[in-house]
């Protein structure tokens, strides 16, 4: 239900920017359940639910499906395995770096494929830019994530 | 590699091979635009209150930032349209024309959808038919022509764009009365074609609609001349048009 939400936030926020490129939301929320998960059905959800926010995102800003489907699927599955590679004990602390690459690898896929497929310059200004604001909505998940797995190990 | 994570694989190369099957297959259905259509009719119930915002915060923008140039430069536009309203009555003898009737007359629409693999062929719009959208009639950013709709759904509309390579209209040069044709590459550029080569220059010439066209009317304004590009073997010339409208940031139209 979360991920609905922040789907349709996501679509709300531009609507108001008129049509620019804002946050991933969803892919942030997608990565963040992906690292409180612990079972492989979990993942399995994960994988057809950042599918299925794919081809709607498709549907509504790009006109065609599968540009967002697939870098949606491709950065589930970076995360899975990454985060699948580190033990349970070593998830809790001195992984700060990895979280914020993985949040980062959330938000720097979907939208460059379009990009590189279809090109163009403004293409790319608007993958820049999309980029430089996602960096404070990578921080502020950071800082809910951190807070989280704080209440977790408690 | 244990039974979870091959399923995890299983699943995720699957999702993968549906995205690039999607994507390989749907750029070419009609259906797909269908989908669209409906995806965004159904989007457009929650998206409704960011339009609304988007327009407060628009028009608090610009009315903070423009009040006085924008007043100085309506009076300037009506002082300049009443003139030319008097020197077209003395001309063709007609009465001038209540201004209440223009007021309205012209209606804004927001884009909603400008597809990349389509970027200067067409645009949805988010009127349609409830909104008495009919297909054919011209569509304006700034005042200039840009395109017109090319078909019509309930809630929505697809306009052709003035630089798509279909799109084509006779047109006039103002200055010199002569007759051509005006069409789009498809990569952003518009021509304006079969103008009699060698009469000298016509650069910054005005380009609008003309008489002879059955679906647009005359006279609307769609650019000025910027350079000759080639003159072919016939002795006609084929010239570029600079548009008067900026294609390349327009999130409103009028029609």
């Amino acid at each position: 239900m979360i991920l609905v939400i922040l789907w349709l936030i996501q679509d709300f926020l531009t609507v108001f920017a008129g049509g620019m490129q804002i946050p991933g939301l969803f892919m942030l929320g997608v990565v963040c359940k992906l690292l409180f998960n612990e079972s492989s059905d979990g993942n399995l959800y994960l994988i057809w639910t950042a599918f299925a926010g794919g081809i709607l995102w498709d549907l509504r800003w790009i006109g065609i499906p599968g540009f967002f489907t697939i870098g949606n699927v491709i950065v589930v599955l970076i995360v899975i395995q990454i985060w699948g590679a580190i033990p349970p004990q070593g998830r809790i602390s001195g992984t700060g770096w990895l979280v914020f690459m993985l949040m980062s690898i959330s938000q720097l896929i979907p939208p460059m494929l379009p990009v590189l497929i279809l090109g163009g310059n403004t293409g790319w200004e608007f993958f820049l830019m999309r980029q430089a604001y996602s960096l404070p909505a990578i921080l502020i998940t950071m800082y809910f994530f951190n807070r989280k797995m704080k209440e977790k190990t408690v | 590699m244990n039974i979870n994570t091959t399923r995890e694989w299983v699943h995720g190369l699957t999702a993968l091979i549906l995205g690039l099957f999607l994507l390989g297959i749907s750029s070419g259905l009609g259906i797909v635009k269908n989908i669209v259509d409906i995806w965004s009719a159904f989007l457009s119930v929650p998206e409704y209150p960011a339009v609304i915002m988007r327009e407060m915060f628009l028009n608090w923008r610009a009315w903070s930032r423009d009040k006085d140039f924008l007043n100085v430069e309506v009076t300037k536009l009506r002082e300049e349209n009443a003139n030319l309203r008097l020197e077209l009555s003395k001309m063709t003898g007609e009465k001038i024309y209540s201004d209440d009737k223009q007021k309205n007359e012209s209606k804004t629409a927001r884009v909603t959808l400008r597809a990349p693999m389509s970027w200067w062929n067409e645009i949805r719009i988010d009127k349609g038919e409830i909104d008495k959208i009919t297909q054919g009639i011209p569509v304006y950013h700034d005042g200039y022509l840009i395109g017109r709709i090319s078909s019509v759904s309930k809630m929505s509309s697809w306009a052709e764009l003035i630089t798509s390579p279909s799109f084509m209209i006779p047109a006039v040069i103002e200055e010199t009365r002569e007759l051509g044709v005006v069409v789009g590459d498809g990569s952003g550029t518009v021509l304006l074609r079969y103008i009699p080569a060698g009469r000298g220059g016509r650069n910054g010439m005005k380009v609008s609609t003309a008489m002879i066209g059955e679906e647009l009317p005359p006279g609307l304004p769609i650019g000025k001349i910027s350079n000759e590009m080639t003159t072919g073997s016939d002795g006609y010339a084929t010239y570029k048009i600079e548009l008067g409208a900026d294609l390349s940031r327009f999130y409103t139209v009028s029609y």
